[in-house]
Order: C-alpha cells, then sequence, then structure tokens
C-alpha cells in the first residue's frame, strides 16, 4: 500500500477519532460547569429553604436579663460575639452572591430567645441559628446595618442596654417549594397520562381491527411527537388554563394545568414504549390464554399486560425526566412564580422553570441555577441509567 | 336465571363475560381517541387565539395586517409601543438562518462519530460513547441554556472582541447557533449510528474484497448506504433545532428587526419571540403568541415537507 | 510466471474453540477453475476466504500453516493484506453492488488505488464490463443505477467490478446460488471465457455446476480436503469411498 494511502486513510481516522471526542468533550464541560458553580450553594440546606425570605421584627421589653455567658470555645475566631446578649454573628455571602450578617451561635439564656413580635403584639419570637441579621435600630444612636458589618454590630449591642428593634430574615433562595412543586406535577402527570396512555396502546394493538380508522389514531398520535414541547405550552395555555380556573378553586395557571399539558407531551412517549413492548408479547400466549376460555379482557389484564411491565416501567422512567427536564411548556402552563407554598389549584414553578427565572432576572443568577441544574441532571442521569439497566435485563429475558 | 332474564343485554351478549369484554373494549376506545383528539385540539385551540389579532381591533390598537405580519421586519410589541406592527418575517428568516448552521456544523461531527461508534471503535470505547451520546440526549433543554449563558455567551463576547466587534454580552446568532448544534449533535449522532448499523455487511466485504482499506469502505461505502438514514437523521435535527425555545431565548439577546446575518449580532427566533412578554394574560400580546406559534407550526410542517421531498429525490437516484 | 498461484501447507482454522478446517495441502494451478465441492458446512467456503484474507474480518478466527500466494505466505505479518485482495478478487454468493451507478460500482476498485484520471477510468469501466459480457446491455444507463438491474445482471456487475483490478485469481463463493437458470448459464458461460485469463477458484453447491465448468475439483468433509484431483477423474472414477458417495447422491 502505497504511503500516500496510508497517510489518507490515516487523516480520515483522525477526524473520526476526533470528532467522537466532541461528544465526550461537551458533556464534561456541561457537568464540569453546573459542578464548578454550583457545588457551592449545594448543601441541605439549600433544599429544605424556602425561597423567599421571611422578614421578622423583634422587641425587646425594658426589664430583660443578659445572659452574660462567655464566648464557648467552639467558636471560631471569624465570628464576633457579645457575652452580654449571648450571641455570635458571622459574614457570609448568600446564594445571591451578597455579604450578609448570619447568626451562627445564639445562647439559651440569650434575651433574644425572648422577643415580642412587632408585627403582632400577641405573638413571641425567637431568634434562632442561621437567621439573617438586616439591621438593629437603636433608641439612641444609628442604626446597625448589614453593610456596617459584624463586629460593628457586635460592638454597638455590646454598650447598650437595649434596643428598638432588630429586623432579621430566614435564609431565603432555598429551592423547597419547587422540589415539592416538581414532585407533584410528577405524581399528577403519572397519574393522568399513564392510564390513558397504556389504555390506548392496549386498544391499538390488542383490541383495534387493523383498518384506516386504527392507522389514522396511530399517525394522529404519532405526529404529536414531532411537535415543539413550547406548542404544547400555548395549548395549556389555550385549553388547560381556562378550563382549570372555570371548574376549579384556581384563578389562573395552576399545578394542574401545567400536569395535563404535560400528560398530553407525554401520551405519545408512553403509548409507544408501551406499544412496543406490548408487540414483543408472542402471539401463543394470547392463543394459549383465549384457547383455555378466558375473555379477551382476562387474557389482556391477565397474560399481555404483565409481561409488557418492563416497558411500561421504562416509559414511567423516561416520563419523569422529561416531567423535570421540561421547561418551554411549563412556562406557559404554570408559569414562571417562585412559591413556597404549594398548593395545586395555585401558581408555583418547577426545577427547571425556576432555572429559567433566574436566568431571564436581571442580574442572572448562575450559581444558584447551576446548582439547581446539578440536582436535575443527577436525577435525570440516574433515571436514564436504570432505564438502560432495565433493558438490558429485559432483552436478556426474551432474547 | 331470574336474573339473568331481567338483564337488558341478555339479546345482545351470550355471557357476562362477553359483555365485560364489550365495556372494556368501549373504554380502551374512548381513551385512544381522547389520545389522538390532542392534535385536533392543538390546531384548533391555537389557531383560534391566534388569529384574533387579524380580525379585531386590539382595544383600539386596529388589526394586524396578516400580510404585514407574515413579511415585516420589526417587532413593536403593541401593548408598550401603542403599535400593530408586528412583523415575524425576519423571526422566520432568522429561525430557518440559524438552524441550517446548527445543521452545518452537528451533521459532520455527529455523523462521523456514529461511524467511530458503529464501525471503528473497540467494543467497550463504542459503549461508552453510546452512553455519553445518550446522557447528552438526557440533558434538559434549560440545562444547555445555562451552559449556553455560561460558557458560550463569554467565549463568544471574547471571540467577538478578537475582531473589534462589541456584542451584546456575547448575545448572537453565534451563540444560538452553537447552542442549538449543541443540543441537536446527540440526535443526529444516535440516528446517523443505527443507520450505519443497520448496513448490509455483505456491501461492506464487497468493498474489501476490492482491496479497498476498512477506512475507504467506511468513508466511501458504508455511508453512502446509510445515507437516507443519515438524512432521516438530520430532518429530526432540524425539527427539534427549529422548535428549540428556552435554550434559545436565554442566547438569542431578542432583536426587534432584523433579519440578523451577521455572527456577532443579535437575533431572535419564533420561539424565543413567543417567550417574550410573559407578563400579559389578555390583549393582542397575549394572543400574538399563539399567532407566532401558529406560523411556527406552519414553518415546521413546510420544512419536514420540503426535507422529505428532498429525501426521496436523493434516494431515488442511488440507493434502493 | 509460475505454474502454481496457490500452495497451500498443512492449514488449519479455528474459530474460537471450534476447528472448522484441518490441515489442508493443496497446490492451484494457473488459469484453471477450479471447483471446491461438498455439502454445507464442510469448511469449503471458510477455506475460500482465507485466499484473500477476507477471514481477518471474523472475531475470534485463527489460522495456522502456510497460504503461498506466487511463493509468498499470505499470512506474514509484513504480507499486504490490501495488495493481496487487488490480486485475488471476489463474487459473493448474493450479488452486492454499491448503491451508487454502474460506472462507479466499476471503477470503485480502481479509485481506491489512487486512480483519478477520467480517461484511464473510462477505459477501465468499459474493459471491464465488457469482459463481464455486460456492456452491451448496460452502454445506454452506464451511469443509472446499479440496484435496478436484474440479479443476474448485478452478479455480472460483480464480476465486472472485480476484473477492473486485474486480479490474477478470481475467487467466486457460489456466485449462482442466488439466480435463475437462465442467469446461471449466462455466469458459467461468462467463467468459461475468463479461465483463459484468470485463474479461478469457485465454491459450488452442484455438482453439475463443477462437472460443467471446472477443470480440477477438490471435494471438502467436515472441514477435511476429502480428495483433490482433475474434474474428470473425481467425477468417474473417484480415489475414496467417500467422493464417491457424495457423488452419486448418497448423501449431501
Amino acid at each position: 500500500m502505497s504511503n500516500k494511502r496510508i497517510r489518507i486513510d490515516r487523516f480520515y481516522q483522525f477526524m473520526t477519532y476526533s470528532a467522537a471526542s466532541i461528544a465526550v468533550i461537551i458533556l464534561s464541560m456541561i457537568i464540569i460547569f453546573v459542578i464548578s458553580n454550583g457545588s457551592g450553594l449545594l448543601n441541605f440546606g439549600l433544599v429544605v429553604n424556602d425561597y423567599h425570605a421571611k422578614f421578622y421584627n423583634g422587641g425587646i421589653d425594658n426589664n430583660i436579663t443578659f445572659s452574660q455567658t462567655e464566648r464557648p470555645e467552639s467558636l471560631t475566631s471569624e465570628i464576633y460575639y457579645s457575652e452580654k446578649w449571648g450571641i455570635g454573628l458571622i459574614e457570609e455571602e448568600n446564594r445571591e452572591g451578597n455579604t450578609i450578617i448570619s447568626v451562627e451561635y445564639i445562647d439559651i439564656d440569650s434575651p433574644l430567645r425572648n422577643m415580642r413580635d412587632k408585627n403582632n403584639d400577641n405573638n413571641s419570637l425567637s431568634l434562632s441559628e442561621g437567621s439573617i441579621v438586616s439591621s438593629i435600630k437603636f433608641y439612641d444612636k444609628n442604626s446597625a446595618l448589614t453593610i456596617h458589618g459584624a463586629e460593628h454590630m457586635i460592638n454597638e449591642l455590646d454598650t447598650s442596654d437595649d434596643f428598638r428593634e432588630i429586623v432579621y430574615s430566614s435564609l431565603g433562595g432555598g429551592v423547597r417549594g419547587s422540589i415539592i412543586t416538581t414532585l407533584y406535577i410528577i405524581g399528577l402527570t403519572l397519574l393522568i397520562a399513564l392510564p390513558i396512555g397504556i389504555f390506548t396502546a392496549i386498544y391499538i394493538n390488542e383490541f383495534a381491527k387493523k383498518n384506516r380508522v386504527t392507522s389514522l389514531i396511530r399517525s394522529m398520535i404519532e405526529v404529536l411527537t414531532g411537535v415543539p414541547s413550547i406548542i404544547f405550552g400555548l395549548m395549556g395555555l389555550a385549553v388547560f388554563v381556562p378550563l382549570t380556573v372555570k371548574y376549579t378553586q384556581a384563578d389562573s395557571a395552576n399545578l394542574l394545568s401545567g400536569s395535563l399539558t404535560l400528560a398530553v407531551i407525554l401520551l405519545p412517549i408512553i403509548i409507544r414504549s408501551t406499544e412496543e413492548s406490548l408487540k414483543v408479547v408472542p402471539d401463543d400466549f394470547r392463543t394459549a390464554s383465549l384457547a383455555l376460555g378466558a375473555n379477551h379482557t382476562q387474557t389482556t389484564f391477565k397474560v399481555v399486560l404483565p409481561s409488557a411491565l418492563p416497558g411500561i416501567m421504562t416509559a414511567t422512567l423516561l416520563a419523569i425526566g422529561r416531567i423535570i427536564g421540561e421547561s418551554a411548556a411549563l412556562i406557559f402552563a404554570i408559569g414562571t412564580a417562585i412559591k413556597d407554598d404549594i398548593s395545586i389549584f395555585g401558581k408555583s414553578t418547577t426545577l427547571s422553570v425556576h432555572i429559567w427565572s433566574l436566568m431571564t432576572d436581571e442580574p442572572a443568577n448562575i450559581e444558584l441555577a447551576s446548582t439547581i441544574a446539578i440536582i436535575i441532571l443527577i436525577i435525570v442521569l440516574v433515571l436514564n441509567l436504570i432505564v438502560k439497566l432495565i433493558a438490558k435485563r429485559f432483552t436478556k429475558n426474551f432474547g | 336465571m331470574e336474573l339473568l332474564k331481567k338483564n337488558p343485554f341478555r339479546d345482545k351478549f351470550n355471557s357476562k363475560k362477553e359483555a365485560i369484554d364489550y365495556f372494556v373494549r368501549t373504554f380502551f376506545m374512548i381513551s385512544a381517541i381522547i389520545s389522538s383528539s390532542f392534535i385536533i385540539i392543538i390546531v384548533v385551540f391555537i389557531a383560534k387565539e391566534g388569529i384574533k389579532p387579524f380580525i379585531t381591533d386590539n382595544n383600539g390598537i386596529g388589526s394586524v395586517n396578516l400580510f404585514s405580519f407574515i413579511t415585516g421586519k420589526v417587532w413593536l410589541e403593541g401593548t408598550a409601543f401603542l403599535s400593530n406592527l408586528y412583523g415575524v418575517g425576519f423571526i422566520i428568516i432568522n429561525t430557518l438562518y440559524i438552524s441550517f448552521f446548527a445543521l452545518l456544523i452537528s451533521m459532520p461531527i455527529g455523523v462521523l462519530t456514529a461511524l467511530f461508534i458503529a464501525k471503528i471503535a473497540p467494543k467497550k470505547i463504542a459503549e461508552f460513547l453510546r452512553t455519553v451520546v445518550e446522557l447528552l440526549a438526557a440533558i434538559p433543554s434549560i440545562v444547555y441554556g445555562l451552559f449556553g449563558s455560561g460558557i458560550i455567551l463569554v467565549f463568544v463576547y471574547n471571540f467577538a472582541k478578537i475582531f473589534g466587534i462589541q456584542s451584546k454580552g456575547g448575545n448572537s446568532v453565534l451563540a444560538t447557533v452553537l447552542v442549538l448544534a449543541l443540543m441537536i449533535l446527540p440526535t443526529i449522532t444516535a440516528l446517523s449510528e443505527v443507520a450505519i448499523r443497520s448496513v448490509r455487511s455483505e456491501i461492506e466485504h464487497g468493498s474489501l474484497a476490492l482491496g479497498a482499506t476498512k477506512t475507504q469502505t467506511n468513508f466511501k461505502i458504508v455511508l453512502l448506504s446509510a445515507k437516507s438514514g443519515i438524512f432521516t437523521a438530520a430532518i429530526l435535527g432540524v425539527g427539534r433545532a427549529l422548535g428549540e425555545a428556552t435554550a434559545v431565548s436565554l442566547v438569542a439577546g431578542n432583536a426587534r428587526s432584523g433579519p440578523s446575518f451577521g455572527f456577532f449580532e443579535t437575533t431572535s427566533t419564533l420561539t424565543s419571540t413567543m417567550l417574550q412578554g410573559l407578563k400579559e394574560t389578555v390583549g393582542i400580546d397575549y394572543d400574538i403568541r399563539f399567532s407566532v406559534g401558529l406560523v411556527l407550526m406552519v414553518v415546521i410542517l413546510l420544512t419536514n415537507l420540503m426535507l422529505n421531498f428532498a429525501k426521496k429525490r436523493v434516494g431515488n437516484i442511488n440507493v434502493k | 510466471m509460475e505454474n502454481t498461484v496457490f500452495t497451500i501447507n498443512n492449514l488449519n482454522l479455528y474459530y474460537d474453540q471450534f476447528q472448522a478446517l484441518y490441515g489442508i495441502d493443496m497446490k492451484i494451478k494457473r488459469n484453471e477453475v477450479t471447483a471446491l465441492i461438498g455439502p454445507s458446512g464442510c469448511g469449503k467456503s471458510t477455506f475460500l476466504r482465507c485466499l484473500n484474507r477476507m477471514n481477518d474480518l471474523i472475531e475470534g478466527c485463527n489460522i495456522t500453516g502456510e497460504v503461498k500466494f506466487n511463493e509468498k505466505d499470505v499470512y506474514m505479518n509484513s504480507y499486504d493484506v490490501i495488495n493481496l485482495r487487488t490480486k485475488v478478487g471476489m463474487v459473493f454468493q448474493k450479488p452486492n453492488p454499491f448503491p451508487m451507478s454502474i460506472y462507479d460500482n466499476i471503477a470503485y476498485g480502481p479509485r481506491c488505488q489512487g486512480i483519478k484520471d477520467k480517461k484511464v477510468l473510462d477505459d477501465i469501466v468499459k474493459k471491464s464490463l465488457t469482459k463481464a459480457a455486460l456492456y452491451d446491455e448496460v452502454q445506454d444507463r452506464i451511469k443509472g443505477s446499479a440496484m435496478s438491474l436484474s440479479g443476474g445482471q448485478q452478479q455480472r456487475l460483480c464480476i465486472a467490478r472485480a476484473i477492473a483490478m486485474e486480479p490474477e485469481v478470481i475467487l467466486m463463493d457460489e456466485p449462482t446460488s442466488a439466480l435463475d437458470p437462465i442467469a446461471t448459464l449466462k455466469i458459467e458461460e461468462l467463467i468459461n471465457d475468463l479461465k483463459k485469463n484468470y485463474t479461478i477458484i469457485i465454491v459450488t453447491h452442484s455438482m453439475q455446476q463443477a462437472a460443467r465448468i471446472s477443470d480440477k475439483t477438490a471435494f471438502f468433509l467436515m472441514g477435511v480436503l476429502i480428495e483433490n484431483d482433475s474434474t474428470n477423474k473425481i467425477f468417474t472414477q473417484p480415489k475414496n469411498k467417500k467422493t464417491e458417495d457424495y457423488i452419486t447422491g448418497r448423501f449431501g
């Protein structure tokens, strides 16, 4: 073989190697990107915290007993501590990247554990660890604000015997609400889509005669797979939102309208996957069952459907992945409002749309978005690997 | 027996079993009818909302002229600008232009990767790459959008600087093309691989027996024989590119006039335009989204028809 | 030129654990038609594929012994397989034209060798088609798709494609088994024509075909070469009892 041919061959080979490596590079870049941007915020608090910080205004009575506890040994040097009030403050960065002063330690005897709620006299307030102190207002001197720093705040407290008001909040920016919404939506959507999808697949495959009507039904469902999800979103907006507003207590786009929209998106996926697994079931099973005197219904439910179970499982897992990842349709069908109190008939949003909201804010919050992306990626990738394992098992059983 | 006589279905069904069969069957049929009716519901309801801007006076703004809507070069939001100058002509062109370039980038990479996986790589590496491609396909589009705004925008911004061009934070045609190219790559790779693997081995052996090298065979015979399947991959890739919304809206820059042909200009696609003005719940800015949705559906339908026609023409010349 | 093209010494072939060929010794003479016969699975096709190393493509296939082509062992590490396959052409059981035009099918091999000159290629295509007795039938649609030809024409195209490389040997693996009797007859006539210029080794299922077209016949059974002699002798006075049984149709 001539040298020139060898060189040309090598060149073409090299091109396939480089092309294939691009896929690997892209995947690693995406993973590295979300991890490097998002891992800083990834902790348990993110998952259980509310997104919207709750603000409290606490006041104290005149006759209080100060705590006068010595600084505990466990506190690190970055923490500023007041013996008199029994409180340790630290400067941190929040999920939006701003500096905040948070309560790192608070003594059991601290007077701040027992405050009046200035917005509601019947309530008492207790400052807890993890709260964000935004300001302390005094009677006779200037307020201590976040921008003055934690050290200043402690000094001002130490030199005062009382204060007018302490304004503090819970740490916001959590995604608890969006996680709950996502879980609700997964449940609701599957509840709607699975039965309709499976029954449709059974009808087409087991009951329907092979005529033009059946093939029309099949191709009408097939067309749905080519429709972009944003179009489904429009349909949700035009059909399901008014429908749910009319017949439920909802007054705008809501979880139910979002689930209904997603159910329509998932129908073709579930139908196809179920049908494929129904087709694998050998006809002998059906004839054997019918020959034993079972009717069509019994045959379907007792013989055919159990064999199709792995396919239905796969479809369910893929559907969950799709629900978690879906954004375009839900922007229309649920809306982009991030909420902490979740109701089926209320507004709120899933993790994916949460990312979209964060990214379309000015300025965009890439860190928090990346953290959510890590959560989404882990779930979606794990689901896909499980599907792969099931597929392997399944082919082993029948092949 | 007494009971059986009273059964109104007695004449119709010979046994209880048959009656159950009948009801189950009807029930399943209703499911099937519901499933298949959604495509009609989609078209009817989007059309119903989408024609409103053209036939009503939109609360005094005036009705939108259909012809200038289809051919228009500017998009002025009505309630904000008190105008009925909605044009999607340039947006249609932008959308097609961007999808074309995305395909131009993804096709060679995707097809070569598929060839590598199917014919060249050792089994273990092929299995690994197949998993990589599947995972890429499983990544939600919003994550691609996030990656686009975090990495690709920065890259494009700096790249434009080299040419002395100040881009709008990297929001541009190029960024949109790159993000879309990433997103359709797994689709094209996976489908091309199936097409390549289904090439009959006799044809390959025929080429090898003629003294062609393995590489010559792969590039000249295998790819040629898989042409029809690869074309299908391209059609699906284009379909995805045309309909992709959230990721695109994060990197396009939402140009209000155009078309934008320069790679560093901001742009807008049909989908990104639909995601504008989300706050509206009534009025023209609400309705017009449906009109754009209608246009998107027509564009996708026409592109598909044209590409399928082209596929048949290409197929007829050489492939069985 | 040497009179012997192939010399095979003690050739054994294994597919993983299974041994498919046992100690084959054989000589193949230039410009003769050698037919390989035997029942299905006897190893005749496997043997044929050793001659141009097409068995290399099968995973787990191992070979010991020598296959000498023009005095050189083709299984030596340094041997250029690509070059071997240009010298030893092959026609397969099922016609396998490439999904391209008739012209491109025949020009494919030369192009792979780096021939680009259009005049040279035109010449090669015309010559090869003529030699394969196909030119008259297809000359007006030479740029048309090869897939539109009939099965027999496709097989002759495959022969023309092999001839275009100007090989010394053409291997044929049951080339007529997928064709109707008339197409078969045409291919057989063609083989008779071609043997003036080429050495042909043909695997065939049909003993009549072997008797009609070959000079030498080799009978394989269970991976063993039972008998190898002139066709006339094999069919009229076989030395081995097993050969006689097979020829007379007692098994197979």
